[in-house]
């Protein structure tokens, strides 16, 4: 198709060509220069790390064996662009000789349990899960255990930690 | 319209075929040299106005067009008062967990009016998923997804996820303790996603709990890009939807097109008269709640998202252990793909329903299953716990309000 062409035509394409690459070429940047950014600007929360850190509860003589008790307490975390004194709620659980933290957020999609003392169990009232005192998943839909927090006991008190 | 008539002394210059003597319309190139033309000449030379209602109003109906055609209308109506009621609900808004709930109880009980703007955005939002659905459901009835449609189709499908998306976001903005356990919920939904599950929950958080970020993300997802991908979408749509015409009946109805002026824009108005009279009606009558601030302390609140997300909620409910990715991902998003796929899976060149009717089975099956799932999640939730007193007896304590900071 050349051949039909003359010279001039054929460096008028090339002309064309040319130009219009460049324009595709700014297009392409102008697009990353906003979209790159944009990208790292908005999961900046992703790379934010977090760690385990100790809190005292309570005095240990204030559960007996064979108890379960809801606790609030309240740590100083960082929320975003502000610190705050965030609220929680975990459940104590005191057997024989040692106590459990049982984090009170369902496993299934994180609706808060119930803990009903008289069948000893932790129920969900979002789709029904069920747990035993331990917190093991006994029926429904969640998929595995109410997740633990470690506990110590120092000097009467007992502490737990958390990932904040 | 009004065409003002040609008179040969404006124009400066006559091309020899034209016959003076006779009075005709003028063309715009002659109108352009009236010497003192009315305000709407002026206009319409410059904008093509009346050219451009005039298509409009004379935009061909074929017969068997009527009320169902009615429903695109209020959902455009609909969304003008979602804008403006929006618009204004952001005046007094602020989106922060220490002020949120304060700024949306001051709408409510102390702004003038505030109570009704706010009524008719919460309304509004549920009649926008029922309209949505019907048209939906009438497009599908109708096959008009087929070709030459195909690609309204879906702009509409992304229409649709959109709509979703406003109720998402929105509903954690009045940051009480619905609208924060719905979205303790509903987000973690994201973490069921296999591998990247739990970044996907981070980043819809702003961070591994709600908080702050989280009411700012959505607070900026609502109010700036999805009113933004909706207006860009919207224009799309209706510009195809003039380009190719409203489909017919299914079988071609006897009788020959009509103009859509008066015809069907007087059904339009009707349909937008019981419209928008019921959405007023819901405002005043029964006024959105407010309860009690967020509170992530406790044990005591059962969770409840939105009633038109609650067929998912139930789905939930019947899916065994292990399996709950199968009712938060694998439907949802096989429903998604099967809808936008639509006008490809349905393959016979007919829009007669019983032509169709593998993919007239599907559908109904899908429409019943959700149907179904939804209202039995609507009669097995209790009733709103008289949300509305817990918020007016609340004191207004500047201090209070800090639910996370107190
Ligand atoms: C806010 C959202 C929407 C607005 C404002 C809107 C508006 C409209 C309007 C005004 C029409 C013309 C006639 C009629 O009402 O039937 C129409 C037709 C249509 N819509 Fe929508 N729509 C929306 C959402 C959707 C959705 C979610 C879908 C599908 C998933 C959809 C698919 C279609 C199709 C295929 C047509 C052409 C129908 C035909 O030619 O008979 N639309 N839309
Ligand atoms: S969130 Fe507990 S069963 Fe679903």
């Amino acid at each position: 198709m050349t051949n039909d062409l003359s010279t001039n035509d054929s460096i008028e394409i090339s002309r064309r060509k040319m130009m219009g690459l460049v324009v595709g070429v700014i297009n392409l940047g102008l697009i990353g220069s906003i979209v790159g950014p944009m990208v790292g600007f908005a999961t900046a929360p992703l790379t934010v790390k977090r760690k385990q850190r100790w809190v005292e509860l309570m005095d240990e003589s204030m559960i007996q064996p064979g108890e379960v008790k809801e606790v609030n307490y309240s740590m100083r975390v960082v929320d975003g662009y502000h610190e705050i004194e965030q609220k929680y709620t975990v459940y104590l659980r005191r057997g024989e000789e040692d106590v459990i933290c049982i984090d009170p957020a369902c496993t299934h999609l994180g609706c808060r349990v119930k803990f009903q003392s008289e069948q000893h169990r932790f129920v969900c009232p979002c789709h029904g899960g069920v747990f035993d005192d331990q917190g093991n998943n006994k029926s429904g839909p969640p998929p595995k255990p109410l997740e633990r927090h470690p506990v110590k006991i120092e000097a009467g008190k007992i502490w737990i930690s958390r990932e904040v | 319209m009004r065409q003002q008539k040609f008179r040969p002394e404006d124009a400066p210059t006559l091309s020899p075929e034209v016959k003076v003597d006779t009075p005709r319309e003028a063309t715009a190139e002659e109108r352009l040299h009236i010497d003192r033309p009315s305000l709407t000449d002026w206009l319409d030379l410059r904008l093509g106005w009346y050219g451009f209602v005039r298509k409009n109003l004379d935009e061909p109906m074929p017969a068997g067009v009527g009320w169902w055609q009615t429903l695109g209308n209020l959902l455009m109506t609909l969304l003008i008062f979602q804008f403006v009621t929006g618009f204004a609900l952001a005046m007094y808004y602020s989106p922060s967990p220490e002020a949120a709930h304060a700024s949306v109880k001051h709408i409510t009980y102390a702004v003038t009016l505030g109570s009704f703007i706010r009524g008719l955005h919460a309304w509004g939002s549920s009649i926008i998923v029922i309209t949505v659905v019907l048209h939906t459901l009438r497009v599908f009835f109708w096959g008009s997804y087929k070709k030459p449609r195909e690609v309204t189709w879906i702009i509409g499908v992304i229409i649709f996820q959109v709509v979703l998306g406003f109720s998402f976001t929105g509903y954690l903005l009045p940051w009480d303790q619905r609208a924060y356990w719905a979205t303790v919920v509903g987000t973690r939904i994201a973490a069921t996603v296999p591998l990247i599950g739990h970044g996907l929950l981070v980043f819809i958080r702003g961070g591994e709990e709600v908080g702050a970020l989280t009411l700012t993300r959505f607070f900026s997802f609502h109010v700036m890009l999805l009113p933004a991908t909706l207006l860009v979408f919207k224009f799309l749509h209706l510009y195809l939807v003039r380009r190719h015409h409203i489909a017919g009946p299914v079988e071609p109805a006897k009788g020959a097109p009509v103009p859509f002026y008066p015809n069907q824009l007087f059904k339009d108005a009707i349909v937008l008269l019981f419209g928008v009279g019921l959405l007023i009606f819901l405002a005043i009558g029964f006024p959105p709640a407010l309860e009690a601030i967020a509170n992530p302390t406790g044990t005591d609140f059962s969770p409840r998202p939105e009633w038109y997300f609650l067929g998912l909620y139930e789905l939930l409910k019947i899916m065994p252990s292990g399996w709950e990715v199968v009712a938060t991902v694998i439907i949802p998003t096989g429903i998604t793909i099967g809808m936008f796929a639509l006008p490809w899976l349905d393959r016979s060149k007919s829009r007669h329903p019983g032509k169709r009717q593998w993919v007239m089975m599907m559908g109904m099956f899908i429409i019943l299953l959700i149907g179904l799932m939804t209202l039995k999640g609507i009669l097995e939730t209790p009733p709103e716990h008289k949300a509305t007193q817990v918020a007016e007896n609340t004191q207004f304590h500047p201090v209070e309000t800090a639910a996370l900071t107190e």
